[in-house]
């Protein structure tokens, strides 16, 4: 436990932007704490200030609006998964919150918390992908809009600035499409995920994929969608050796971003095998 | 509250109860819970987040209390353990633990307990995989789960009887 570290909680955006725009440097921001409270024990927190965001009304909510899906960085996954907009707008969010953590790790753990943390095997980052989504950052000189792939710069380092929060990201919604995200664990409950992939896909009149959003998890620096799965699929009429070449692809692809590694004999597999079973049920329904 | 603090001044409930005290910025809930206001029922066991022991009711809903600044308490409602039982007779879970063998050793008994309570107030009538998900943030090395399940089960069971 630190005894020199000091609490601020301000009660609006513009206070703690504020504040971050005089003290972001020496500050880091408290969400749900479930990753920042185990730095805060394990003495690695060299902050001076712990800004609590959680008395924010600009971080909180979910809602439709003319933009895209809206969801404040403020949301619990709780939130996420029990919402019945994010069920039908963005059911691929919903499942990566249901098995995340445990329900008080999700009634705490928040998904501004999730991406700003940049871990490479945030659940939220690869449906957050597959969405196209914005993600809103407010600072000292307004407010700046990026992609969501690049709010991290490699494990563990974000490029959310140290005088910047994340607002709310902006999702463009998908209705009615397949949807898929599955993780591997060393068990089912309160597992880093070791390899997990989201998918987003519809089929065109002739029964070809029409579209598809692919993204990898866990097993690149960053979460990253891979466009040589999504150009190889779009088109073709799936079945077990399509699909089976484009998970050699995904694996092919992670190797040349993440170079072969100790993990890579058990990793290329594994991407392997879970692709074949994240696309499946798409080749079943012909 | 834009002024940074070293000790913090904050006003919340316990139990129903209204308490203030000055707890320090980098302070954990639990710290708080245990060491200033004598609630031992919750419990460390990892510190990490993992084993839920520290199980507690922050507005109605279980959390990590190792994983919560003291300050984070401000203005809620807290519920532990010990403000299970009232009226002078013990929880119907802590009743049906009891009946159960659901407890060995115990340490994990009070964080169960939380977690169980918070689970049935969303799912009254839960089947065995909804309490085996409600429960799976909270780690048992002694029971092996099952007479947990059970203990569950027969509260559940209990309301179901007591609405029809
Ligand atoms: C037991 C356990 C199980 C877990 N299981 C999973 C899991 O299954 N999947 C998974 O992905 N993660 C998991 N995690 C990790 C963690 O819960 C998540 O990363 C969570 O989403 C972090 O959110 P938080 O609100 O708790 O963040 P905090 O701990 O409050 O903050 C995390 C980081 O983000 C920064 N931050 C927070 N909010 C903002 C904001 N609005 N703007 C800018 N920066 C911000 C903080 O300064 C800090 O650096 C687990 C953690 C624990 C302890
Ligand atoms: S002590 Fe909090 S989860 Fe283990
Ligand atoms: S009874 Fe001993 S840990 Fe559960």
């Amino acid at each position: 436990m630190r005894s020199d570290v000091r609490y601020v909680r301000p009660s609006s955006l513009g206070e703690a932007v504020g504040f971050l725009s005089d003290h972001g440097p020496e500050t880091k921001p408290l969400a749900g704490g479930t990753d920042l409270l185990i730095s805060i024990r394990s003495g690695e927190l060299k902050a001076r200030y712990v800004m609590d965001v959680n008395r924010i009304p600009e971080l909180k909510g979910i809602a439709m609006t003319g933009e895209g899906l809206s969801i404040g960085a403020g949301t619990t996954i709780a939130e996420i998964a029990s919402s019945e907009t994010v069920k039908r707008l963005a059911p691929v969010l919903r499942k990566s919150c249901l098995s995340f953590g445990s329900p008080q790790v999700r009634n705490a753990a928040t998904i501004g918390g999730n991406i700003a943390n940049a871990s490479p095997s945030a659940d939220t980052f690869p449906p957050l992908i597959v969405h196209e989504t914005i993600a809103v950052l407010s600072g000292p000189d307004g407010e700046r809009r990026i992609p969501v792939e690049e709010a991290a710069a490699g494990p563990y380092k974000s490029n959310v600035g140290s005088r910047e929060l994340i607002v709310r990201f902006i999702l463009k919604p998908s209705e009615g499409r397949f949807f898929e995200f599955l993780k591997i664990g060393r068990r089912k409950t309160l597992a880093i995920a070791r390899v997990s992939m989201a998918v987003l896909a519809e089929k065109d009149m002739r029964g070809a994929v029409g579209f598809i959003r692919f993204c990898l998890g866990s097993s690149t620096p960053v979460p990253c969608r891979i466009v040589e799965v999504e150009d190889f699929l779009t088109g073709k009429i799936l079945n077990e050796a399509v699909v089976a070449e484009g998970g050699r692809l995904a694996a092919e692809k992670m190797i040349e971003i993440s170079g072969r590694r100790s993990t890579t004999v058990y990793k290329e597999p594994a991407v392997k095998g879970l692709f074949n079973r994240l696309l499946y049920p798409m080749v079943k329904n012909d | 509250m834009i002024e940074p603090l070293k000790t913090v001044p904050i006003s919340f409930k316990v139990n129903g109860r209204p308490v203030s005290l000055e707890v320090g910025a980098g302070e954990t809930a639990l710290h708080a819970i245990r060491e200033r206001l004598q609630l031992t029922g919750a419990k460390e066991g990892c510190g990490i987040g993992e084993c839920g022991a520290c199980t507690i009711l922050v507005n109605a809903k279980a959390v990590n209390a190792c994983l919560m600044l003291a300050a984070q308490m401000d203005g809620t409602s807290i519920r532990t353990v010990e403000g299970l039982a009232g009226g002078g007779s013990i929880h119907p879970l802590q009743k049906a633990f009891l009946d159960h063998h659901a407890v060995q050793c115990g340490f994990c008994t009070p964080g169960l307990l939380m977690s169980a309570a918070a689970l049935l107030k969303e799912h009254p009538c839960p089947d065995r995989r909804t309490i085996a998900d409600g429960l799976s943030g909270n780690l048992c090395r002694c029971t092996g789960y099952r007479q947990i399940f059970q203990a569950v089960e027969a509260v559940a069971q209990g309301e179901k009887e007591k609405t029809q």
